[in-house]
């Protein structure tokens, strides 16, 4: 603990506060380790002597220090095909439900937010292509959003390292990946360029606004990272994301009938998925 | 099915995965697939190098399928007469006049299963050399 800066409680409370109101993600006395490594880290490559000045810093924003700030607390661990059982769900029930109110051509919208480094979007598309023969027939537009920047910055490269490869069939890998040295794995230019990546905070209305409705949303592993407040603040601005009728998807241990009564709980073959009702829809 | 023997192919579609969609198909069944994202890339690409079959999508930002074909056509042969796989997801009879009038010489409704794309397309390259 020496080499951490001295923050007395009240700092750390603010900055907490400061957190908090930035990204929804709450941090408390007991992830103090956790914070201070991050505010280290953040202090030694800014070159601050001490955490007030730090914390002056970051919060007059000097040189985008507030996304700096942001980008060293997000969690980027995740891989392709991860919870595949909702892919299977979007498939066989979600899409089949969404395209009888469409036609042929029709656009179909679906969001990864987060996205973290990509993983979740392309599997999104990789699945499609080997699991959906409507592929052809909509016009797909598949978006992948975060708070993180650099996050952003490495999916929209679209290497990817071997770990995040472990759930994929050997068979997918070799065909939507190249590799050099079996070190790095390059996803397909086509693949690449079926996502857009946009920098987006889920508990912003002002930014989630600015993207339109979807289809499908899958929000994964993020909520549990809010407190109540931002959680219903979430599921607000993700249910103003949705089109009538839109379905939304959780991790696995999330569950939005604890958030939110707007969503109406669906249960499908291979996941329990949360959908916004239809307009004119009762009960 | 006939030997697809190398044969190339040019999908022309703005929607990557379409593109890829189609290819890993082509592909899978011998065919050699090149890619371009609108008529105006397309025609770059042709006139670089010739393709034995066209697979144009109708709606594309740039250059869409029918003014793509309608430019195809007005150059000289043995480019101009490029057999031409329309698919759309159009399906009403005065969208097959209009890509008739185009220059195409088939017209797919989209979804194209990949097994009856395959079989379009072998049956339109000719037999092998």
């Amino acid at each position: 603990m020496a080499d951490f800066p001295q923050v007395t409680p009240e700092e750390f409370r603010r900055l907490c506060d400061f957190l908090y109101r930035r990204t929804g993600m709450v941090f408390g006395e007991t992830k103090r380790y956790y914070v201070e490594r991050r505010i280290n880290e953040r202090m030694a490559a800014t070159g601050a002597a001490s955490f007030p000045s730090y914390f002056a810093r970051l919060r007059s924003d000097v040189r985008g220090e507030v996304e700096q700030f942001i980008n060293a607390f997000t969690v980027n661990e995740t891989y392709f095909y991860r919870e595949d059982h909702q892919f299977q769900c979007l498939t066989r029930d979600i899409l089949p439900e969404r395209i009888r109110t469409k036609r042929r051509g029709d656009s179909l919208r679906i969001w990864s937010a987060p996205c973290s480094t990509g993983e979740e979007p392309y599997s999104i598309a990789m699945w499609l292509l080997d699991n959906w023969d409507m592929v052809d027939a909509y016009d797909i537009e598949i978006v992948g959003s975060d708070i993180d920047t650099d996050a952003l910055k490495a999916a929209e490269a679209g290497v990817f390292r071997k770990r995040a490869l472990m759930r994929l069939p050997p068979a997918v890998v070799e065909k939507y990946f190249a590799t050099q040295d079996n070190e790095e794995w390059t996803i397909l230019d086509d693949l690449r360029q079926s996502v857009r990546f946009t920098a987006v905070n889920i508990v912003e209305p002002a930014e989630t606004r600015t993207q339109g409705k979807f289809d499908v949303i899958f929000c994964r592993n993020v909520l549990i990272y809010f407190d109540d407040a931002s959680r219903r603040l979430a599921a607000e601005n993700l249910y103003e994301s949705l089109a009538p009728g839109g379905f939304i998807c959780l991790g696995h241990s999330e569950s939005m009938s604890r958030i939110s009564p707007l969503f109406e709980v669906r249960r499908y073959a291979d996941a329990i998925v949360y959908q916004r009702p239809l307009e004119g829809a009762h009960g | 099915m006939a030997d697809p023997g190398g044969k190339r192919v040019l999908v022309i579609d703005d929607a990557s995965l379409v593109r890829l969609y189609y290819r890993e198909a082509l592909e899978q069944a011998g065919f050699h697939v090149e890619e371009a994202m609108n008529g105006l890339e397309a025609l770059e690409k042709l006139l670089g190098e010739p393709a034995d079959l066209l697979i144009v999508d109708v709606n594309m930002p740039q250059m869409d399928g029918f003014s793509f074909l309608k430019a195809l056509r007005r150059l000289d042969p043995p480019l101009s007469a490029t057999p031409a796989l329309v698919t759309s997801t159009e399906a009403r009879p005065e969208d097959l006049a209009a890509a008739r009038a185009a220059g195409a010489n088939f017209y797919l409704v989209k979804p194209v299963p990949p097994a009856s794309l395959v079989e379009h397309v072998a049956l339109m390259c000719g037999p092998p050399e």
